[in-house]
């Protein structure tokens, strides 16, 4: 049994992240129709950002997470603005190629700043935790929990509440309606994109301090963003999270079996992508549109 | 008027280049034979030619096979490397493990890359846009990571992560004969391609990419038509990944699995024009050509001032990626279109692309 809950705690764990870099690249799919390529390098500048703030002046790494937010914002928000909203209206080969190479022009301005060399940002409390019996569960991995789920709670309220929220939805939802009763789509479509580059920033400083990072590390994250939001269901940020969570708790147990490892990893994902795409599109918490 | 006959003129100069520069590609290699280093002709194909001819040729193969179900078909294939490792892999395996010889290996290759892409086709193909596009993406990573990894009672069964050594290929004048396999290959892709555009089949599949529900309505089998298309690509892919296995001589999970080759042919393809006859081979030449000489792998390199050279490879991507966001943003129906096609290079042209995809 104590294996079982130590699998199961680092499942949600592990989901936590994954919940935070979905919660982005959810909502750009959802309200752009863009599978962003692009979101895994936006996860990975976030968690240089972190790095670079907290070796320079020792700022500590949760303090971070506002300021990777608002940079990532100004730079999801121009990018969309100059470049993607050109080509919005063209056929998704396009925007998929589009943002394939946003990734590699980032990921390899990233490897010429910081070369391809491991950083990781270690703090005085890194290595202590919660102890719980035999199961040691370390309070960074715990509050990166706490950041992401209030990141996708304060998403999620400023989608409902507040009019910049409402704009982005009905933008989502039927964008010459939207256009009709005066919302500025080129704004609108870049705030979400901002939006999206801003959490993606967050979910790269949490990454940057449970992990040694390189510029090329944001790649998996890419992919396994969109199989949490195939998993979750598309449209809703709560969805996102449960997709998280769930896929954080899949891989855990997936790789506890005996013959498997960490090195089946994408497989396992794909996997389990390929199930759920045909046995429920619509995802766990989806409803069909 | 005007317009057609100067695009007209464009088209026959054009053409006649490309013909003497591929007469030239074809003829040039002759030259290194002893025969005709004994008559006294100019060595014109020396190693470093052999290999970029090679790779080139190869390039022309993978991005026409993906024009067939991507520009065809319609459907964004984003994992179309899976087929050419399988090819690699069923030829490298068959000659490493199974001792059998490589002419007799080679022809397997494309049959065992159409039947992984028939299977995986079957669930795939009825996924539409976005979901085919990660799915398949998926398949493409997922299949290296299984060939490297995958272990029968503790030995790796594909060799593992240090890869598979196949023994030299013991003719004569081998850089010669790969060279003409894979120009055979790229040949035989492109002559697929013009048939498929003239049959019955190719016609569904345009259909396809055009609408589907509306093929289907008239009589089209579109799962049949889809998984056969995706079968065909996959094998032309794979027989260059089974001249790749024997010619490089050794295989792993990097060099014939690279993620790299998925975005490549694909921006071959559009950048030569998606969905016509010779557009992905002229793209292909053109960015295999320009890759290698950022990458500094031709005789001519280009040295940038506060570039260091090691990092050149790195600065060669950041090109990669711009032009990739150049051409999709401004040329999405390829640069061949400009040349005879139906738009002309201008910047009314380029305005009015853009007005149709923007907001």
């Amino acid at each position: 049994l104590a294996d079982f809950v130590q699998l199961l705690i680092i499942g949600l764990l592990a989901g936590g992240i994954y919940a935070a870099v979905g919660v982005g690249f959810s909502l750009v799919w959802g309200v752009l129709n863009i599978v962003n390529l692009a979101h895994g390098a936006l996860v990975i500048v976030g968690g240089y950002l972190t790095w670079q703030i907290f070796t320079a002046w020792g700022l500590d790494p949760f303090l971070t997470l506002p300021i990777d937010a608002l940079l990532l914002f100004g730079i999801g928000y121009a990018v969309q603005r100059g470049v993607i909203n050109r080509i919005i209206r063209a056929p998704l080969l396009f925007t998929f190629l589009l943002t394939f190479g946003l990734n590699l022009i980032a990921v390899n301005l990233l490897l010429l700043i910081f070369k391809s060399d491991y950083r990781s940002v270690t703090t005085a409390y890194s290595g202590s935790g919660l102890e719980l019996g035999s199961i040691v569960i370390p309070y960074v991995r715990l509050a990166a929990l706490g950041v992401a789920l209030l990141m996708a709670a304060a998403l999620a309220l400023m989608l409902n509440r507040t009019r910049v929220g409402l704009a982005i939805q009905a933008v989502g939802a039927d964008r010459d309606a939207a256009q009709l009763v005066g919302i500025d789509l080129r704004h609108a479509y870049a705030v979400t994109y901002g939006l999206g580059a801003a959490c993606a920033g967050v979910a790269g400083g949490l990454i940057a301090m449970i992990q040694a990072i390189t510029p090329t590390a944001g790649e998996p994250y890419t992919l396994q963003a969109f199989v949490v939001v195939i998993l979750g269901g598309l449209g809703r940020v709560s969805a996102t999270v449960v997709g998280g969570l769930a896929f954080g708790l899949v891989e855990a147990f997936g790789q506890s079996i005996p013959g498997s490892g960490s090195v089946f990893a994408n497989a396992i994902a794909f996997g389990v992508m390929v199930l759920v795409l045909v046995t429920r599109p619509q995802g766990l918490m989806g409803r069909l549109r | 008027m005007m317009r057609t006959s100067r695009s007209r003129r464009w088209n026959r100069v054009l053409t006649g280049l490309a013909l003497a520069v591929l007469a030239y590609a074809v003829l040039a290699p002759l030259t290194s034979l002893d025969s005709a280093q004994a008559l006294g002709l100019p060595l014109l194909a020396d190693k470093l030619w052999f290999r970029l001819a090679t790779i080139t040729a190869m390039f022309v193969v993978m991005a026409t096979a993906w024009n067939i179900i991507g520009g065809l078909t319609g459907y964004a294939a984003f994992g179309n490397v899976a087929f050419f490792g399988i090819g690699a892999y069923t030829t490298g395996m068959l000659i490493a493990k199974g001792k059998w010889p490589f002419l007799l290996a080679l022809p397997l290759s494309p049959f065992a890359a159409a039947a992984f892409a028939a299977l995986i086709g079957l669930p795939l193909l009825r996924l539409r846009g976005h979901y085919f596009a990660v799915a398949s993406l998926g398949v493409g990573v997922a299949v290296g990571e299984l060939v490297q990894n995958l272990d029968f009672r503790g030995e790796p069964i594909f060799g593992g992560a240090s890869g598979l050594f196949l023994p030299i290929f013991a003719v004569p004048d081998r850089d010669l004969l790969f060279f003409y396999l894979m120009l055979a290959a790229a040949a035989t892709s492109v002559a697929a391609t013009w048939a498929v555009l003239r049959s019955r089949f190719g016609y569904g599949l345009i259909a396809i990419r055009e609408n589907e529900e509306a093929a289907a309505v008239i009589g089209v089998n579109t799962t049949a038509y889809k998984v056969a298309a995706f079968a065909l690509a996959a094998a032309l892919t794979g027989l260059a990944g089974g001249i790749f296995a024997q010619w490089n001589v050794f295989i792993d999970q990097e060099n014939s699995f690279p993620i790299a080759y998925n975005i490549e042919m694909i921006l071959m393809a559009l950048l030569g024009g998606a969905g016509t006859l010779f557009g992905p081979a002229a793209g292909a030449v053109v960015l295999q050509l320009l890759i290698q000489f950022l990458s500094g792998s031709l005789p001519v390199t280009l040295n940038l001032p506060f570039v260091p050279e090691d990092a050149m490879p790195v600065v060669a991507q950041v090109v990669l990626g711009v032009l990739l966001a150049v051409v999709v943003i401004f040329a999405p129906r390829g640069v061949i279109d400009f040349f005879g096609g139906r738009s002309r290079f201008s910047l009314a042209n380029l305005r009015q692309s853009l007005r149709e995809t923007s907001i």
